[in-house]
């Protein structure tokens, strides 16, 4: 693609962002948003402050089981400081028997549940895209969950012309997609065009890189040598191999994804 | 990547989602790993391989070869970028169909042109829904030619019975176009079909394209700016997205329905300060006097004119459950209750018949005139569509959609 056509698709994807988490602002009570320090959930941080003059008017929730990567943990620390986050860092537990779907479920799940009681959000932004899985490319914008934080799949919300109903079920939450249209590519070049700081671990390093990060238990890194984003963007324009494909969650068993999401996972 | 959103409609086992497989694999645009997967899965099922496993990935559809909610698949093609969205063909899903639908830039249209198969009163009611919509553009598949022996006059037989019915519903025949395919077989999709040399015309990912080049969707001329609501940090920066016209900073603007005035002081386009703003934009206007949170729902305009504040609306509405006392519509990003509805007609959607009527069946369409709780700013659907439409609600359920008519 050239670069006038990426920039007017920026424009367009960042304009969609921004009206959703603006919707959702003038919407809910309570509103939060998770942040894993990962590419997408940064890059939504940088949209919250094109949208909300500069700051970021909601406050950020790291579900922390203790294993993220030491860079993950400083690129947290440096950002926080630096964009003045509002930051909630919950700890979740971790047992060494469990992994994948246990960990990700039962773990995160309940540590997150902790998080919304106490505070009361009534509405939770994530940063997952479309593209990343079958399973999310059924995702609403704006998605509620119940009390338990069960997705109710078989039978989602109307979502017509772009009119996003706020309706939740009581003690529930709605789960705000402000990142759903865009590709993986699309975020390396916003993150390129408006600077946005990124974890250092997404850069090849001895001939590898994270294209996807999660905890150190289940992230495996690829084979790149992708050492600044411009490389990047070129190695994700011409590669058939899919993004998740480090991620252990996705490959477990054939829906696994989408029981993940039926509990509450993001 | 922003492409070209195209929603596929028909019948259900009319083949959507195989088609959508089929071109995601011609084309390319999928991965090696996805294609593995849906393999897998279908060896575990014990079944052969359908493309449509691609896109129909929650468990149950798998397992019951539908497709239960809307999905979207990315098909890139030369320069065209394409999302297919595939939307479910059971009439009792309409709501998930209305919600993929209602996005799109253009429809496709599958119907099987096999014994049995055709034309069914579910294909009607998409192209009926896919006009209210206000889709304008459309491509017709006609399916399963192989099932046929790529018979020249079955291929025309539907698509002559399609063509009539557009024409009774009133919608553009020069933005429509018919391709004969076999999506099981990838003919006709992105290679020319041998067994079809009687058609002249391109393929289908083609003819998709050329489509893609018409004209746009209609939209009015005026100034039309729905607002968000206020910004917390400052009671004069209000939040919105200009859906029609443009604006620019120093203009005096009425918001409607309240007919409060301001000044434009400042005007900042996704964040960014700017001199006008245009069609699509996401904007913030300072004002010169300050606003309350209940401006959220209204309509700013630099005309007097440009809309109306009403509390009654004519409308064409689809109804999807039937009507009951606790009616309410979400108009412009807000709900409002309904103290009156009154059915004028009912529209038979499966023949596009319209008579007189007190009450509307559920998934069929009539007009009616509602008389709101409150004023709400509103235009014709056929002049500024974004401020012409609404999502109707009976109590907290989902009951179907409208298009204001006077």
């Amino acid at each position: 693609m050239d670069d006038r056509m990426i920039k007017q698709d920026l424009n367009k994807l960042e304009e969609r962002s921004i009206y959703v988490m603006r919707e959702a602002k003038s919407n809910f009570k309570k509103v939060a948003a998770l942040w894993s320090m990962g590419k997408d959930s940064t890059t939504m941080l940088a949209l919250a402050r094109q949208a909300f003059h500069g700051k970021v008017p909601f406050p950020v929730i790291h579900i922390d089981n203790g294993i993220d990567f030491p860079e993950t943990y400083e690129f947290r620390e440096r950002l926080a400081k630096k964009w003045n986050l509002d930051l909630i860092v919950e700890k979740s537990e971790i047992k060494p028997e469990m992994s994948g779907f246990a960990c990700c479920g039962a773990n995160k799940t309940v540590a997150l549940r902790k998080v919304l009681d106490r505070y009361g959000f009534d509405a939770l932004i994530v940063s997952i895209r479309r593209d990343e899985h079958g399973i999310r490319a059924k995702e609403r914008v704006f998605s509620p969950r119940d009390k338990n934080f069960k997705w109710n799949y078989k039978n989602q919300v109307a979502e017509i012309w772009g009119d996003y109903s706020s309706e939740k079920e009581a003690d529930g939450h709605v789960r705000v997609h402000p990142l759903l249209d865009w590709n993986e590519v699309d975020i390396w070049n916003y993150i390129k065009r408006e600077k946005v700081p990124m974890n250092p671990l997404y850069f090849s390093r001895d001939g590898y890189r994270y294209r996807s990060l999660g905890c150190t238990h289940c992230t495996t890194p690829v084979k790149s040598g992708a050492a600044d984003i411009n490389h990047i963007i070129r190695e994700l324009e011409k590669t058939k191999i899919e993004e998740r494909q480090g991620r252990d969650q996705d490959k477990e068993k054939a829906f696994v994804m989408e029981k993940l999401r039926a509990l509450g996972y993001m | 990547m922003i492409v070209n959103r195209v929603t596929v409609l028909g019948n259900k086992d009319h083949g959507k989602s195989t088609l959508i497989g089929s071109l995601l694999i011609e084309t390319g645009s999928v991965s090696e790993q996805r294609i593995d997967d849906a393999k897998r899965t279908s060896r575990k099922l014990g079944r052969r391989f359908e493309p449509g496993y691609i896109l129909d990935s929650f468990e149950e559809e798998r397992l019951n070869e539908m497709t239960i909610d809307t999905t979207r698949a990315q098909v890139r093609y030369k320069e065209a970028g394409f999302e297919f969205i595939d939307v479910p063909g059971h009439e009792e899903l309409i709501k998930n169909m209305l919600s993929g639908a209602s996005y799109a830039d253009f429809a496709l249209l599958l119907v099987s042109v096999k014994q049995g198969e055709g034309i069914t009163s579910q294909t009607k009611r998409h192209l009926f829904v896919a006009k209210m919509l206000g889709i304008r553009k459309l491509v017709v598949a006609v399916n399963k030619l192989d099932a046929v022996g790529y018979s020249r006059e079955a291929f025309e037989e539907v698509s002559d019975g399609v063509g009539r019915y557009l024409a009774r519903i009133g919608f553009p025949s020069e933005n429509v176009r018919f391709v004969p395919i076999s999506a099981y077989n990838a003919e006709n999709l992105v290679r020319p079909s041998k067994a079809m040399g009687w058609y002249r015309g391109r393929c289908l990912i083609e003819v998709l394209a050329g489509v893609a080049r018409l004209a746009a969707r209609p939209t009015g001329r005026n100034t039309i700016i729905q607002i968000q609501g206020v910004s917390e940090d400052s009671n004069t920066a209000v939040f919105g997205r200009v859906v029609s016209g443009s604006l620019t900073r120093g203009s005096r603007i009425t918001i409607f329905p309240s007919g409060k005035r301001a000044k434009v002081a400042g005007l900042l386009v996704s964040g960014r300060s700017k001199k006008i703003a245009g069609r699509g934009d996401v904007v913030t206007l300072e004002l010169d006097s300050p606003v309350g949170p209940d401006i959220k729902g209204s309509v700013a305009s630099d005309s007097d004119t440009a809309c109306v504040s009403s509390s009654k609306i004519n409308a064409l509405l689809l109804n999807t459950t039937g009507l009951n006392k606790d009616a309410s519509i979400r108009i412009n990003g807000i709900r409002v209750r309904c103290r009156k509805v009154s059915v004028k007609d009912e529209v038979d959607v499966s023949t596009g018949e319209c008579v007189p009527s007190d009450r509307i069946k559920p998934l069929n369409a009539g007009h009616v005139e509602l008389i709101l709780e409150e004023k709400v700013a509103v235009d014709l659907f056929e002049r500024t569509p974004e401020i012409g439409r609404f999502v109707f609600y009976s109590g907290k359920e989902f009951s179907g959609i409208g298009i204001v008519t006077g």
